[in-house]
């Protein structure tokens, strides 16, 4: 149990090392690793386990994943991110992803927050609201 | 009875001495009088003469008179002394018994009515006592009957209400399922017959709109 605590106290600092004026950049994450690997930990293993989920969701955390069933204009994807970014503050990332069960609209996803405007999203809120 | 035993022995001795203080009399006055009879002459017909002379025609001797009383008295103390005083005590003894006996019947004809009176008394009062039993009784049989009516009553009306709240439940249930099926086949319809219909134009249409929309929702 202490020895989880320490790993992701570890794991946790490796995360804010690897951040760059609060983006997580290539860069700093290949500085972090090379520094780790001189280090030489005893449990490297479950600490680089621990980085890569923290990483990750920090990841997710400043990239706004769209999707929509058809492209989005330049216009539409830069709108969304400088709101995104304003709005967790912090720079986002805008990523787009074609679904086309979503019929039209889009719908964006920041770490675990979900924001929907798509049809498909307003048709099963529809139907929740009857129920 | 010793009394009586008493009594009767003197007045058994009682001729016998007068006869011989009598007999006594006569000789000594005999003998007076034969010294007197040198003088005068003797009276004939005197008291204490008539006495020893009808001993003497019946052949009574004073020796043997007094010494059948000395036997008579003897005889009589050896009786009393050991059979009337035995019989006399005997006859005491049983005579107290009687009166015990007596005594004892009277006091239990005393305590046989006490008794009887308690007896009485004690019905009087388990009779009464009953009669209160009785009525307690049918008292709470009453009480009994109704609570056990309104328990059933109660009851009666908890089945009702549970049945017709599951009547309700499962109406209410029945209607959610509908409009949940409704709902899902009016959506899937809708959805299929959007994704059919719309154009491309308009799908990049809507998506710009719904763009824009959720940028200027969060200012």
């Amino acid at each position: 149990m202490k020895r989880d605590q320490k790993i992701t106290k570890l794991a946790k600092k490796l995360v804010e090392l690897s951040m760059d004026n609060g983006v997580v950049t290539e860069s700093k994450v290949a500085e972090v690793l090379a520094g780790f690997q001189q280090v030489q930990h005893r449990h490297h293993l479950a600490i680089l386990k621990a980085f890569l989920n923290y990483l990750r969701r920090e990841v997710a955390l400043q990239t706004a994943v769209v999707s929509t069933p058809t492209g989005l204009s330049e216009d539409a994807i830069k709108a969304i991110e400088v709101q995104f970014s304003k709005l967790y503050n912090r720079p986002v990332n805008v990523v787009t992803h074609p679904d086309t069960s979503l019929i039209a609209g889009v719908r964006v996803r920041v770490g675990d927050d979900v924001y929907d405007a798509s049809v498909a999203g307003r048709l099963q809120r529809l139907a929740e609201s009857v129920n | 009875m010793k009394a009586t035993f008493i009594t009767l022995l003197f007045a058994l001795s009682l001729p016998l001495g007068l006869f011989s203080a009598e007999d006594l009399h006569a000789d000594s006055h005999i003998s007076t009088s034969a010294d007197a009879e040198h003088t005068e002459s003797v009276e004939p017909g005197e008291g204490g003469g008539v006495i020893s002379e009808l001993a003497g025609n019946f052949g009574i001797s004073w020796a043997t008179l007094v010494a059948q009383m000395v036997n008579f008295c003897i005889v009589a103390l050896v009786l009393y002394k050991f059979a009337v005083k035995p019989i006399a005590a005997t006859l005491d003894e049983r005579q107290q018994k009687i009166a015990d006996g007596l005594q004892y019947a009277e006091e239990m004809k005393v305590q046989l009515a006490a008794a009887e009176r308690e007896r009485a008394e004690k019905i009087k009062e388990a009779a009464v006592a009953a009669q209160g039993i009785l009525a307690e009784s049918r008292e709470q049989s009453k009480e009994m009957i109704e609570q056990k009516t309104q328990e059933a009553a109660a009851q009666a009306e908890a089945i009702i209400r549970k049945a017709s709240e599951a009547t309700e439940l499962e109406r209410q249930k029945m209607l959610s399922d509908v409009r949940q099926e409704v709902a899902r086949l009016v959506v899937a319809t809708s959805a299929t017959v959007l994704s059919r219909d719309l154009s491309d134009a308009e799908k990049q249409t809507f998506s710009d709109s719904a763009a824009k929309e959720l940028s200027s929702a969060g200012n």
